[in-house]
């Protein structure tokens, strides 16, 4: 029953496009500006005088929704901040994100509900690879705008889909930062990798592999993410004994554990390199603090767990967690605690709820930026034409264009360490981030990684003063 | 070298794992005649269960203890209420049930503790032990497993072969009615069944959590590996149970070493298939006993 009243219903959509496209096409012909716009606007979906009304599709359950479930009310908690000072142009924003299970066939009945029966606006913010490719043509039909996926596949930036944009650096990019890092302070030694079997880790490897020489690569291990459950002793093996020195994880937070704890067992102590998906300490630790037995399990579980993690090297776009002196940091710290007390009591400030905040906030920019007259198209052509001017915590410049839909586009090198101190949230107390690197950017081509020039941008006056 | 031994010994320990989850599926199979589904994800519950207590302060022993226990307590519940009204209908209907059960227990288990991976301690240090001057992957932990488990197979063993309660046990699976005509209380011995069945899922549940990323579905692949492992040994026999973990486990580690972790689930279905059609009953199975 279900099913004949979806295929109907999305006949609909069909010919509204059609007719939407026809009437684009008249419009351009027409040449006429913003008088256009300003009649479009009082028929925007998703948009009314008071309202603006956005979706997305996340894991809340299920074996994807460790970390992960954190974003999306994180995101939520910036939108109430928004809502308690007035909404943006009087608007105030309504954020319904339903659980997809990380299953690309749920998300693709979802998406459809979230067009056809919530009306969205956008799509904003919707998590993982798989299930975004599963909605990306769906869509970019429907001419929804389809922004700041929570994924850095190389996939988010392609002309053929103009209403697709990604946020966070694209793998290759965050690869190849680690591959230039590694080539310049690992020479002569034998570097291992192992990397989940998907675009994330493949996308990855292919950034580091254009940055080291070939023949410093010893062994090549993978793993599937759909049968990951237990530790993965078998590929640690075999990295020990082809005698790897340093190993590189293109891992989610799950597999990292699950890589570390055996390495550990056989008594196999590579320096780590972990690209940031699976670097984060308070999401990662809590999963290493088996590495202890029951009888000291309570007192030491982290204090194992810290260990572990000490020495690790990764990549970050944003600033660290634990720097508590940083503005952003303080005011993202705030924003959790204020709009979203339970989130902030149960994991507080970690990697994910912080990504949360700052593709929010990016988002909240971008609703200004489109101006008071919002349409699908207003907002789009602000994020291709002033995304560069945006204040968000990322250490580079976001990076729109009407080309290129990446966002962030660059890194920095970090080091976890204890001898910088700790850093505790209410999941553990973990080992503080030394930078051991200026901020790099380049892009996913062949193009070489720089030094970023210029300065990461102050909390602007408003969000200081109002979180 | 190395390599081969670690996957050797990896293999040995996982497949310890999948023996206690046959050795479940087994005895439910036995006494009732149906695949439990359910199995792995009432270890699942009674592990999580035993994480509460651990994390309220109670030791690992008595927390140990009291998740074997619970287990058999559920298990004992869940055959008094949901598969005994079900008796005498299709042998499909508490298939079903048992997957139904499944889900349930995953979701509550979400909606208690989390939709969270995270870190389970182990009886014993997960160290490697050290053979000549390398560091093998085989713990202290994995020694006590092994131990655990052929420890619960001989139990098992030992009470079919040599006392009355197993004799009336293995009489009532055999022959209900008769059974029951020779004064044997046959209702009370398929909940004994039940309960012994998901006290292996719960030490099963308590050995795998301290290497896995323990959340509500880290038993669901264990339960896909218990199975083939149960198919194995021929579904009936304890020692079937141990031999068809060990080949599971093995087969599985070294195909994960050797040729690639993506292709060991495939590599199961492979010796499942084989197993069928090769020896139906099983390597321990005898072909008139079983009946699919």
């Amino acid at each position: 029953m279900r099913l004949r009243r979806d295929r109907r219903a999305s006949h609909r959509p069909v010919m509204a496009a059609g007719a939407a496209f026809a009437m684009a096409i008249a419009a351009s012909v027409l040449v006429v500006g913003n008088s256009v716009d300003n009649a479009v606007a009082a028929s925007t979906t998703g948009v009314t005088s008071r309202q603006i009304t956005l979706g997305a599709t996340v894991p809340l359950t299920g074996p994807a929704a460790p970390g992960y479930s954190e974003i999306a009310p994180a995101m939520n908690a910036v939108f109430k901040w928004v809502n308690a000072h007035g909404g943006i142009y009087g608007r105030k924003i309504k954020y319904i994100y339903l659980d997809d299970k990380y299953d690309p066939t749920t998300t693709a009945t979802l998406t459809r509900k979230l067009v056809l029966t919530d009306h969205i606006f956008a799509d904003v913010g919707s998590l993982g690879t798989p299930t975004n490719l599963a909605v990306l043509k769906y869509l970019n039909t429907e001419k929804v705008p389809h922004l700041f996926i929570e994924s850095g596949c190389n996939c988010w930036s392609t002309p053929k889909f103009p209403e697709t944009t990604g946020w966070e650096p694209p793998y290759t990019v965050t690869g190849k930062i680690l591959g230039y890092y590694m080539k310049n302070h690992f020479k002569g030694k034998k570097i291992g990798e192992l990397y989940q079997d998907t675009e994330f880790g493949q996308d990855v490897m292919k950034g580091i592999n254009m940055e080291v020489p070939a023949s410093a690569v010893v062994s090549k291990q993978t793993y599937d993410v759909t049968t990951l459950s237990g530790a993965m002793t078998t590929q640690m093996s075999a990295l020990k004994a082809a005698g790897a020195q340093v190993v590189v994880l293109a891992t989610i937070p799950v597999g990292t554990a699950l890589a570390m704890l055996p390495a550990a067992a056989i008594g196999f102590t590579p320096q780590y390199v972990v690209d940031n998906v699976g670097a984060d300490a308070p999401t990662v630790g809590p999963l290493l603090s088996s590495f202890t037995t029951a009888a000291t399990h309570t007192k030491k579980a982290a204090a194992s767990a810290t260990a572990l993690m000490n020495g690790m090297i990764t990549n970050l776009y944003q600033p660290p967690e634990s720097t508590s002196s940083n503005q952003w940091i303080r005011v993202e710290k705030k924003i959790l605690q204020r709009y979203t007390g339970k989130l902030w009591a149960q994991h507080g400030l970690d990697g994910n709820t912080e990504y949360g905040i700052a593709l929010a906030y990016t988002f909240v920019q971008a609703l200004k930026a489109a101006g008071k007259d919002l349409t699908r198209t207003s907002l789009m052509k602000a994020i291709d034409t002033k995304a560069k001017t945006f204040k968000t915590p990322g250490f580079s410049p976001l990076n729109y264009t009407n080309t290129v839909h990446y966002g962030y586009e660059g890194d920095e090198v970090v080091r976890f360490t204890s001898s910088v101190g700790t850093y505790k949230t209410p999941t553990g107390t973990w080992p503080g981030t030394k930078v051991l690197s200026p901020v790099y950017v380049t892009t996913t081509g062949s193009g070489p990684v720089k030094v970023y020039q210029g300065k990461e941008p102050a909390v602007p006056g408003t969000l200081k003063a109002t979180a | 070298m190395e390599l081969f031994v670690d996957i050797l010994l990896s293999g040995v320990a996982q497949g310890m794992v999948f023996a206690a989850i046959a050795l479940g599926l087994g005895l439910v199979s036995r006494a009732t005649g149906i695949v439990n589904f359910a199995q792995g994800a009432m270890g699942m519950f009674t592990t999580f269960i035993a994480f509460s207590l651990l994390s309220h302060g109670v030791g690992y022993w008595p927390a140990f203890v009291a998740a074997l226990a619970l287990g058999a307590v559920l298990g004992a519940a869940v055959e008094r209420t949901l598969i005994r009204p079900l008796q005498g209908k299709p042998a499909l209907n508490p298939v079903i049930v048992t997957i139904g059960l499944l889900i349930v227990l995953e979701g509550v288990a979400g909606s208690i503790w989390g939709n969270v991976a995270r870190g389970f301690p182990a009886a014993f240090s997960q160290r490697g032990l050290v053979i000549g001057r390398t560091r093998v992957a085989f713990s202290h932990f994995d020694v006590f497993l092994v131990c655990a488990v052929v420890v619960l197979v001989v139990a098992i063993v030992a009470l079919f072969r040599w006392t009355n309660l197993g004799l009336r046990m293995r009489a009532a699976a055999f022959s209900p009615e008769v059974s029951r005509l020779l004064g044997v209380r046959v209702g009370r011995l398929f909940t004994l069944a039940w309960a012994l069945a998901c006290a292996a899922g719960s030490l099963a549940g308590l050995l795998v959590a301290p290497l896995s990323s323990f959340s509500p579905y880290y038993m669901d692949l264990n339960l896909v590996y218990g199975f083939t492992a149960a198919v194995l040994g021929g579904l009936l026999s304890p020692v079937g149970a141990l031999a068809g973990g060990l080949v599971t486990g093995l087969s599985i580690a070294f195909v994960g070493g050797y040729v690639g972790p993506d292709l060991q689930p495939i590599a199961a279905l492979a010796l499942l298939l084989l197993v069928l059609m090769v020896r139906p009953q099983g390597l321990f199975g005898t072909s008139e006993v079983r009946r699919v």
